[in-house]
């Protein structure tokens, strides 16, 4: 997803794809005409490139990220989670600060139009002061390399890696967490080596007094949606999952291979990808000099607010976040 | 021969539409509808063409089988001791009670006195959650893992904001009905409650705004919706929804999504016209069944009483900050 943004912005190109499986690096590069490697330092030290998309498995995020840095790029991009630990997220923004890169942890949400345009109502007073909030996200189980997903220790499970993008929007919109109270599947007893489905109901109260419900599942087979809504004192904003949210047409063709896996990446029906909107935002900040929208902080607190989520998850009662 | 029935007191609107779903039943008949508000007694009973009656004891006095009671909520327990007293069967309006004490008691007295009582539980009776439940209990989709429920609603105002005739708030209004219909599918009790409750929508001494947390014995967990967070200008009265996440697939219940959605420019908004059921009167025509019959009734007291435990639960749970353990 983010090459092929990458490919069709005019200020961009993609110069070099890595990946552990060459295989894989070549399939993509071959896409966008770019190089492939398997090796993230031989990439850095041939092509010197002015910006690194980390999109390796979270628990990579770290090395990764710190080894980009190193290279002194103009910018770097680390895809949501930022890190799999506080301490990764840590690591990651000094390297980024200590060689003076811009980071920009790619939270997508803040450039899907309906999300743009809830935070603007809200902000604008369209249904008042804010009371409570709730917003639901997920469907199938997603399949990806090694089944990683399936992996609480690598992916933090459907909290850290679907919800944070919840979590991010609400503190964009409400601002901070006081505290979170979270139920989960992977938190059951025994814990599984590998789930095959995740469901996570999370409650959380914001500094300002707001109350929030982030619904996230990986057991839905009905396929991926989302909804929000946001009750003030002087209306209610809504997000209907019945309308045609993705795409705007309705396309229902058998395919010639049958269901496959992959992992659910929602469409828009707008003019111009959310995800190409995000990127295309780093790429002209990296340009114009002007401070991203998404600071690294924001990073480290979506991540702050997914890991207290799974702690109380597991211990069972309400865990604090100030 | 009809089951003949009475009503004491028509403070909650339902007990207008329970007049109405009496009134429709082949097997029923209403006798005569009694209230401590005299007015409402006469205006009622005109409305519902049946007597008004001078007072509850006259009413409990008549030739009657069996009682409604559609009081304020902390009023049900008195009312429930005269009727049982008088040997009728009861259908008492929810939440059953604002202590755990006062549901206990009633509980106790009916059992005493030998009569059937009923929590207004008319949720149980919705097409649309009898064909959920029959999904779960046949095994099709496979063991239930969470479950995601709402009970949202415009604020009633009135006495159901006077803590000292509804024991509470929007939590104690709403929390009941979704509760029941989770301890139904799962056949389980809640052993843990969280709640975040919060006043801020209307500013006021009385709880709006809740969600809670439940943990059920057997492991299942679950939220709850409990807010009165539906605008004055939202087209209906509000929703119960379920999302009962499964082993293979997750079920889904909107309740009150059958509605013609009407724009008049009469009235100057959009407004839904429901063309579902009337769960209401499935809800009358079963306990008429069950007291023409003799039976036990499709929902007892005690569940009430499970209900109402776990709403007040939450407000503990609010105000110390802490899950509450009930089991």
């Amino acid at each position: 997803m983010h090459a092929g943004c990458y490919a069709r912005m005019p200020a961009a190109t993609v110069v070099g794809v890595m990946d552990h499986d060459l295989e894989a690096a070549r399939r993509l590069g071959g896409t966008v005409n770019a190089k492939a490697f398997e090796s993230a330092a031989a990439m850095l030290d041939e092509l010197r490139p002015d910006l690194v998309d980390v999109c390796v498995p979270t628990p990579w995020h770290a090395e990764y990220v710190c080894a980009a840095a190193a290279a002194k790029p103009r910018g770097i991009v680390v895809e949501k989670p930022m890190g799999r630990t506080i301490a990764d997220c840590d690591r990651i923004i000094e390297a980024c600060s200590a060689q003076g890169v811009p980071l920009f942890p790619a939270h997508v949400l803040r450039f899907f139009p309906e999300f743009v345009a809830a935070h603007a109502q809200v902000t604008a007073g369209a249904i008042g002061d804010v009371v409570c909030v709730r917003t639901r996200r997920g469907g199938p189980f997603p399949r990806a390399w090694c089944n990683w997903y399936g992996k609480p220790e690598l992916s933090g499970g459907v909290i850290l890696d679907l919800i944070i993008h919840d979590f991010d929007w609400l503190r964009w919109t409400f601002g901070d967490v006081d505290r979170v109270f979270a139920r989960a599947l992977t938190a059951r007893q025994p814990p599984p080596d590998e789930v095959t489905k995740d469901y996570a109901l999370v409650t959380l109260r914001f500094v300002s007094g707001v109350i929030g419900h982030v619904e996230g599942t990986w057991a839905d087979p009905a396929g991926f949606k989302v909804t929000f809504e946001v009750a003030g004192t002087d209306g209610l904003l809504e997000y209907n999952c019945n309308q045609p949210t993705s795409p705007a047409y309705v396309a229902a063709l058998e395919r010639a291979e049958g269901a496959g896996p992959g992992v659910a990446v929602p469409e828009s029906p707008t003019a111009e990808n959310p995800y190409y909107l995000e990127l295309a935002h780093f790429v002209e900040c990296l340009t114009t000099g002007a401070k991203p929208a998404i600071t690294p902080q924001d990073g480290r607190e979506a991540v702050r607010i997914a890991l207290a989520a799974i702690e109380s998850s597991a211990t069972g009662s309400p865990v604090s976040l100030r | 021969m009809a089951v003949k029935i009475g009503i004491m007191s028509m403070a909650h609107m339902h007990a207008y539409s329970y007049a109405g779903a009496i009134n429709s039943i082949a097997n029923a008949e209403l006798v005569g509808i009694a209230d401590h508000d005299a007015e409402r007694a006469a205006s009622s009973a005109e409305q519902f063409k049946t007597r008004a009656m001078g007072g509850y004891a006259e009413l409990l006095a008549m030739d009657i089988d069996a009682v409604v009671i559609g009081s304020e909520n902390s009023r049900h327990r008195e009312l429930c001791e005269m009727a049982a007293s008088a040997g009728k069967h009861i259908l008492c309006e929810k939440p059953l009670a604002t202590t755990i004490a006062d549901g206990e008691a009633m509980v106790a007295c009916c059992r005493e006195k030998g009569v059937h009582l009923m929590t207004a539980f008319p949720c149980r009776f919705s097409p649309a959650m009898t064909r959920l439940k029959a999904c779960v209990d046949d095994g099709s989709a496979g063991a239930v893992l969470a479950i995601r429920g709402t009970n949202r609603g415009r604020c009633p105002f009135g006495w159901f904001v006077d803590r000292d005739l509804s024991g509470g708030g929007a939590v104690i209004d709403h929390t009941v009905h979704v509760t029941d219909l989770m301890r139904w599918l799962l056949r389980d009790e809640v052993a843990e409650v969280h709640a975040e409750v919060s006043n801020r929508m209307f500013g006021r001494e009385f709880d709006d705004t809740g969600f809670l947390s439940l943990g059920f014995s057997k492991g299942v967990f679950a939220t709850l919706d409990a807010s009165w967070s539906r605008p004055r200008s939202f087209p209906t009265w509000g929703d119960v929804t379920l999302s009962v996440v499964c082993e293979r697939g997750t079920l889904t219940l909107d309740m009150f999504a059958q509605n013609l959605v009407v724009y008049s420019d009469r009235t100057g908004g959009v407004s839904w016209v429901p063309w579902g059921s009337n769960i209401d009167q499935l809800m009358l025509q079963a306990f008429v069944n069950s007291v023409e019959r003799g039976e036990e009734p499709p929902v007892t007291g005690e569940d009430g009483l499970r209900a109402t435990e776990v709403a007040l639960a939450a407000y503990r749970s609010a105000e110390t900050g802490v899950a509450v353990r009930l089991r």
